[in-house]
């Protein structure tokens, strides 16, 4: 099956192939490729066009949301600020309405001046300067034809931009790295400048012209970086280092940040002077031709060039590395390093990185030194993850009432309004919202009116209006509440449910707590509730467990969202029903606390909510952290094992949702010992996850758990997160087996 | 009243930003209702990666 094409985002745009410096390790004119001396110098008025308007047809067909042009060189201001003024206004105008330009420039900073930083304000063009760190650093290679140092002059340059006039189109410093140099000196330097964004850059170099390693040593690089890294963090990291952050996103199970790191599939194409279209401007460095396409804007469109066998082995991500990195547990980081620094005669680009070696260790001495921080609190801690799932909930409430943007009605308004009044009263809301149901009421509506279902944008406000009658009522808040109701009953989240008997099947309810139990009030009459907690005529309480050494659960069968499981919710229990099963489930309790008590104490501390579903197997749902689905007819040596492993279930899932324990899911398979096809990494964990806190029922299936947590050491998906949460595990199984 | 025995909940944040305040456009925002949203296409602007030096 052909894949479908990548669009280009990036494009790097030529605009003259000369240069004032004569730096000794640029790629342009010192590497392989010698065709500078072919191009013409200066980029054409035809080119341009041409440009502008393939870019604008690629934008438009891809429905691109932004497209960054990145002037180049040789030199770009080279090619003055006539010709340049021509470049933006092309490019603008193609663009207008079609996609937003991101114009960028990358120049060493010797002829720039006032009136290009006025004509790149006047079409917000950002700025990049190179410069390699100190003086005795940027003047080992960035210097005249005839030796002279270019330092100076670009320091003025940096400064120019860094003044409070152009501040905004400073884009930062592009530093290229050569060991020879002090990394301390060279970071202080740059630093010096308040630059607000540095890029560090390895050498191009090849297997067929390795880098310098002066000492030998295979790290190098970085050892050098690692330096930086350390002397950067002490001193609170403060202005951002793309490499770093790369790296520390994708530890983290982000995306790659720069094109030299990470399997983010490339989406650049270079346009050079004469219109021709090229693969990568690094691949320069590889041989002579080897970004060549045999394109060029006048006669090929960018998806003819995107089409290009080059361009798409750069796209296909983990199978576009070689063997060796595939297996690599660091490849999500360093996605087998810059293509062309993979380059050998006789092989090609099918190896690993000349910096192979380096980016291991940059990526794991990053690693070593920031997991501890960099670990999701709610991995380690259940009151954090309980918290951050609170606040998620928050977000989705938040979401649904900017997604339905007036369209609520005048209902939704005024519940609304109302919330954010009661939220003001700490934990009366939060005691509503924090119901696992919660969570089931704002995707339904989200849901509902992405799909454009009728009527989807009036029917939150009932569930909203509800909650917070229930929050006041709760808070004890002297506040009433409209609520309305539905086939007769009103529903009170984590309260109860009131069959309002004589009144109109549908109607308008006014709610409000009283000295004594709540007051609903319809116009029908008043019904006063004087215990909630309790049955009474028409008033059905949600239940709690709560009794013979089981914790004060909720029992809801009640909640019309409760229903979010994947074996069906039952309906309301008859008294002796609930009785029974209640009695069942604190039985159940008493043998999960005599066989797993550390498990039992989490878990009755992060659980809230039991609902019974059919079936005999615990169920888990798409709720909020602290229900499970239990069924009604299991016993209590069934219930046991199925309330842990629903608890397990319901956890993990509840970490995924604030969490990222891994990326790219299902980009490799794993052995899983208790099945015989491979599985992803997700299932992987869940099943390792579940089976290691079910030894003390299911010690084969723990045993199991063991084998899997050894691939899942070896796994490149796990991000630090993950591997923290591996760590407990293997924790968790050593104490549990030794104390057997 | 008061009602103390009905469903617990979670430790509130410190310092946490009000309901109606909560702006859920910003970066943060987007990436945590991304892991329980996706959304289906990618209309977000991506930043530039090339990084060469001249």
């Amino acid at each position: 099956m052909t894949r479908p094409v990548v669009p280009f985002r990036e494009i790097v745009l030529k605009v003259h192939s000369r240069c004032d410096l004569a730096c000794d390790h640029c790629y342009i004119y010192e590497h392989a490729d010698q065709s500078w001396r072919t191009r013409p110098k200066t980029i054409s008025d035809e080119a341009i066009f041409w440009t502008a308007l393939r870019l604008a047809e690629h934008a438009k067909k891809h429905a691109l949301p932004s497209v960054s042009v990145i002037l180049h060189g040789g030199e770009p201001l080279l090619a003055g600020p006539t010709r340049l003024r021509r470049v933006c206004e092309e490019l603008t105008k193609a663009l207008d309405g079609v996609a937003a330009l991101d114009l960028r420039i990358h120049t060493n900073g010797l002829q720039l001046s006032p009136r290009y930083l006025e004509l790149f304000d006047e079409f917000g063009v950002k700025v990049g300067i190179s410069l390699d760190g100190d003086k005795a650093a940027n003047d080992r290679h960035r210097r005249f034809a005839d030796g002279r140092s270019s330092h100076p002059l670009v320091l003025k340059a940096v400064e120019l931009l860094g003044t409070d006039r152009w501040r905004h189109l400073n884009l930062g410093l592009l530093c290229t790295v050569d060991v020879a140099n002090d990394p301390v000196a060279v970071h202080d330097a740059l630093m010096e400048l308040d630059p607000p964004r540095i890029d560090f850059l390895l050498p191009h170099a090849t297997w067929d012209e390795p880098p310098p390693r002066p000492d030998g040593s295979p790290t190098a690089y970085a050892d050098w970086l690692l330096t930086v890294f350390d002397r950067w963090d002490r001193q609170g990291r403060r202005v951002p280092v793309r490499l770093f952050a790369s790296v520390l996103s994708t530890l983290s199970g982000g995306p790659g940040l720069t094109e030299s790191l990470g399997l983010t599939p490339t989406d650049l194409v270079v346009v050079e002077t004469d219109g021709t279209l090229e693969q990568v401007d690094s691949l320069k460095t590889a041989y002579e031709g080897a970004a060549a396409t045999g394109f060029d804007v006048f006669a090929h469109t960018f998806d003819e060039v995107a089409a290009h066998p080059g361009v798409r082995a750069r796209q296909l991500g983990l199978a576009g590395v070689g063997a060796t990195c595939r297996e690599c547990p660091v490849v999500r980081s360093c996605g087998g390093g810059l293509y062309a620094h993979r380059y050998r005669s006789g092989t090609g680009f099918d190896n690993t990185s000349v910096y192979c070696t380096d980016l291991e260790a940059l990526v794991r001495g990053v690693e070593r030194r920031t997991a501890a921080r960099s670990v999701p609190a709610a991995v380690t801690d259940d009151g954090e993850l309980r918290t951050e799932q609170h606040e998620l909930t928050r977000l989705l409430l938040a979401g649904l009432h900017r997604e339905l943007d007036g369209r609520g009605g005048e209902d939704w308004a005024r519940a609304w309004e109302l919330a954010g009044t009661v939220d003001r009263h700490p934990g009366a809301l939060d005691g509503v919202l924090s119901h696992p149901y919660t969570r089931g009421w704002l995707h339904g509506a989200l849901d509902a009116l992405h799909e454009g279902s009728p009527g989807a944008a009036l029917l939150p406000a009932g569930r909203l209006a509800s909650s917070v009658a229930a929050a006041v009522v709760r808070g004890g808040l002297d506040l009433p509440v409209q609520v309305p109701y539905e086939d007769g009953a009103l529903l009170l989240p984590t309260i109860g449910e009131l069959r309002l008997t004589g009144a109109a099947p549908h109607g308008t309810a006014e709610v409000r707590p009283v000295e004594k139990g709540l007051l609903v009030r319809t116009g029908d009459g008043e019904r006063h509730i004087p215990r909630p907690d309790e049955h009474s005529a028409g008033w059905r309480p949600v239940r709690r467990l709560g009794r013979d050494g089981a914790p004060d659960l909720a029992v809801d069968d009640l909640d019309p969202y409760r229903d979010c499981f994947d074996a069906p919710a039952l309906p309301r229990l008859g008294h002796a029903e609930a009785a029974e099963w209640t009695a069942r489930l604190a039985r159940a309790w008493g043998l999960l606390r005599a066989r797993a008590p550390e498990q039992a104490a989490a878990a009755a501390a992060s659980l809230t909510t039991l609902t019974p579903v059919d079936g005999r197997r615990p169920a888990a749902g798409r709720h909020a952290l602290g229900a499970l689905g239990v069924p009604l007819r299991a016993e209590a040596a069934e219930l046991a094992p199925v309330l842990l492993r629903g608890w397990r279930r319901a956890r993990l899932w509840a970490l995924l949702e604030v969490t990222d324990l891994y990326a790219d899911d299902g980009l490799w398979t794993h052995p899983a010992p208790w099945q015989e096809a491979p599985v992803p990494v997700s299932e992987l964990l869940a099943g390792a996850y579940e089976r290691t806190g079910l030894r003390a029922f299911d010690p084969d299936g723990a045993e199991a758990a063991l084998r899997a947590l050894d691939t899942l050491d070896r796994a490149a998906e796990l991000t630090v997160g993950g591997k923290r949460l591996l760590a407990l595990l293997w924790e968790e199984a050593d104490r549990d087996r030794h104390s057997r | 009243m008061t009602l103390q025995t009905s469903v617990t909940f979670a430790p509130v944040k410190k310092d946490r930003v009000p309901l109606t305040e909560i702006d859920v456009r910003d970066a943060e925002a987007a990436r945590k209702l991304g892991r329980v949203r996706p959304s289906g296409a990618d209309r977000s602007a991506r930043m530039s990666t090339f990084n060469s030096a001249l």
